[in-house]
């Protein structure tokens, strides 16, 4: 991708948890701070649960320049919905008193799907390049890395809940999120996977529902922590795997053999059930930092995907 | 009783621990459950149900078993169905029952599904069984659900739901003089930033679910205490070679906060190493798959080493799983799983 071609403004790393949402999103965003856009991961997670460590210092050192375009944020609704009390109450000592009454509080914890719904305006705000406080900060690129499956299809339909048991604002807010999401112009779904039968078949309901229920259809498929041999053309992997039997049974290299057999029919499995791009991480076999784990990674990721973003 | 807790950060392999150890306490002769609070399906494949909500006993007869092993998934509805059946009187069970937010409020399982996984263990308690191997969802979750049976308890005992119930009420022209105005004024606030509509309509269900939180409060104080029992409750990390040394140091110090009993921590998936003799035998273009997988698989080797060193003083029991050639599916897998599992739990009621 050129670096004139406009990005699109918000694209979405879901899936299975455990497959590497969150640890690809930031690669992503490296790679794309590292080609010169401003970038914004919104990660689903409290930061220090986050399983890789966005050491700041460790980015800063190695790409000065990237690190001053690359934000990591983690939205808390509670703070989303806090914040809009405070617009609206001019009295700093009532918005207060109102953000601390347990009544306040409860309903918010209660009224069902509120919590997703400011979420997702906010997370929409973000793509539009406006920030809570009225100034305008536009990113090149916002990168939602969201939650399992369970709970990302669960945000997404309780905007269209919202819809269909409330009248008012929040029903028309719900509406509003409905078309932004599903619009392929603005937002392009990259389901992660590994390539293991609980993972991949999760992936292609999620797909289903995603396409059918939601107007969601995914741009591509990430293929995480694939082995070597994944890309290898068929007839050099049979190969091998011949020569590899023909030498004996040793009990580890079939447990090599057996693995690389499933992800073979497993990506076929995928590429019929949904038919787009793969693009195949391999898994990194050690690193030393954090650092230099995102970097590895953002090189795999950001080349493979660069004809689809 | 025995209640064993797994947590874990997603995909780390929790359900097939759980179901592994319940299996192996079914086969040494004692009545067990195995409880998946994650909206994934994991159970479902591992044990091979058949669809359908409720439990199923799962047949072990080829492993001679002395007890029983069942296996549930957790379906917050029907929980909750019941709980209103239980806990309301039929008046007020149609009424909830048939209002809007209800089903919302089912729907939105987010809370709800933590909300309802203290029900259920409750109804387990009362069902009969001897242990139970509760599989939770992913972190953040985990702790939320963990978090409930304060946060319920809390919920109607300051009395905000009797509160807001009567002011929903003085909206409709009434009850004003019992209602403080500090209370009206907050309360016309939040009104005005939520929207009436929104609010109305969960102050009016709530008003009515009122009392069947109050039986349910009462119910999840004794849960929650009998959970913060470690003769009672134990509570096992589960994680994977990537995120062990991360995720350990969270969840015990997570679990710690809350007076938990952190028992074992399981590093799952650690990658078997490479036999040596193969290198000769192999054909040359093995060579760099061999090195990667040597790659990968001490370095594994290596986190099971500094992880053993940093936590071996502060939790009781490590353990370390190896990675399956196959994905877990079936008994076998779970059988084999089980085997090295070793004692599980070196605290015993008997």
């Amino acid at each position: 991708m050129g670096v004139s071609s406009a990005p699109s403004p918000l694209v979405i790393l879901c899936g299975k948890g455990g497959v590497g949402k969150s640890t690809l999103s930031l690669a992503l965003g490296l790679w794309h701070a590292k080609a010169g856009r401003s970038v914004l991961v919104v990660s689903s997670h409290p930061l220090p649960e986050l399983a890789v460590a966005v050491s700041l210092s460790g980015l800063k050192e190695s790409y000065p320049d990237a690190i001053v375009r690359f934000f990591v944020v983690h939205i808390d609704p509670r703070e989303i919905l806090g914040s809009k009390v405070r617009q609206q109450i001019p009295s700093d000592f009532l918005a207060r008193t109102v953000l601390s009454s347990k009544l306040y509080q409860n309903l918010v914890e209660i009224a069902p799907g509120l919590k997703e719904l400011a979420f997702l305006s906010r997370l929409r705000q973000l793509a539009d390049g406006k920030s809570h406080d009225g100034e305008t900060r536009a990113y090149d690129l916002v990168i939602w890395d969201t939650p399992a499956t369970g709970h990302f299809l669960q945000t997404l339909k309780v905007s269209r809940n919202f819809d269909t048991y409330l009248s008012g604002p929040f029903a028309i807010l719900g509406r509003e999120l409905i078309h932004f999401l599903s619009d392929p112009a603005r937002v392009r779904i990259l389901p992660v996977t590994t390539l293991e039968e609980m993972s991949v078949d999760e992936t292609l309901e999620m797909c289903g529902e995603l396409r059918n229920e939601l107007g969601m259809p995914p741009s591509a498929l990430i293929c995480n922590l694939a082995s070597p041999l994944l890309s290898a053309p068929e007839e050099v992997y049979l190969k091998l795997r011949s020569e590899l039997e023909a030498s004996g049974s040793n009990p580890t290299w079939r447990f090599v053999l057996d693995r690389h057999a499933i992800e073979r029919q497993l990506s076929r499995k995928l590429r019929e059930g949904v038919p787009v791009t793969q693009c195949i991480v391999e898994r990194v076999p050690r690193w030393g930092s954090d650092t230099e784990l995102l970097d590895i990674l953002a090189d795999k990721l950001g080349n493979s995907l660069s004809g689809v973003l | 009783m025995r209640i064993r807790i797994f947590v874990g950060t997603g995909g780390v392999g929790k359900t097939s621990v759980a179901a592994s150890g319940a299996l192996k306490a079914a086969l040494g002769g004692r009545k067990c459950l195995v409880l998946t609070l994650d909206p994934a399906l994991r159970l479902k494949t591992a044990l091979r149900l058949a669809p359908g909500g409720g439990e199923q006993k799962v047949d072990l007869s080829p492993y001679a078993p002395k007890g029983e092993l069942w296996a549930g998934m957790l379906d917050a509805g029907a929980t909750l169905n019941r709980a209103v059946s239980l806990y309301g009187d039929p008046q007020q069970a149609e009424t909830v029952l048939k209002h809007p937010v209800y089903h919302s409020l089912v729907q939105s399982l987010a809370g709800m599904q933590e909300l309802m996984a203290i029900e259920r263990i409750d109804q387990a308690l009362t069902d009969g069984y001897e242990e139970l191997f509760i599989d939770t969802a992913p972190s953040r979750h985990a702790m939320e659900f963990l978090d409930k049976p304060e946060f319920f308890a809390q919920l109607v005992s300051i009395p905000l739901i009797r509160l807001v119930g009567r002011t929903y009420k003085w909206l409709e022209g009434s009850f004003f003089s019992k209602v403080g105005r500090t209370s009206v004024e907050l309360y016309a606030r939040v009104e005005e930033l939520l929207g009436a509509n929104l609010v109305r309509q969960v102050l009016d269900f709530y008003s009515v679910f009122r009392t069947i939180a109050e039986g349910y409060a009462v119910r999840a104080r004794n849960t929650s205490s009998l959970l913060h029992n470690p003769q009672t409750t134990t509570f096992t990390v589960v994680t994977t070679a990537f995120k062990a040394e991360r995720d350990a140091g969270f969840f015990l110090a997570e679990l710690k906060k809350r007076r938990f009993h952190v028992e074992t921590l399981i590093v799952n998936r650690l990658w078997p190493e490479l036999g040596t003799p193969v290198e000769g035998q192999a054909p040359s273009s093995a060579a760099g798959l061999a090195a990667w997988y040597r790659s990968v698989s001490s370095a594994h080797a290596q986190v099971w080493e500094k992880v053993s060193e940093k936590f071996s003083d502060r939790i009781p029991q490590l353990i370390g799983l190896p990675e399956l050639p196959r994905d877990v599916d079936g008994l076998p897998a779970l059988v084999q799983i089980a085997g090295q599992l070793g004692a599980l739990d070196p605290i015993r009621t008997d």
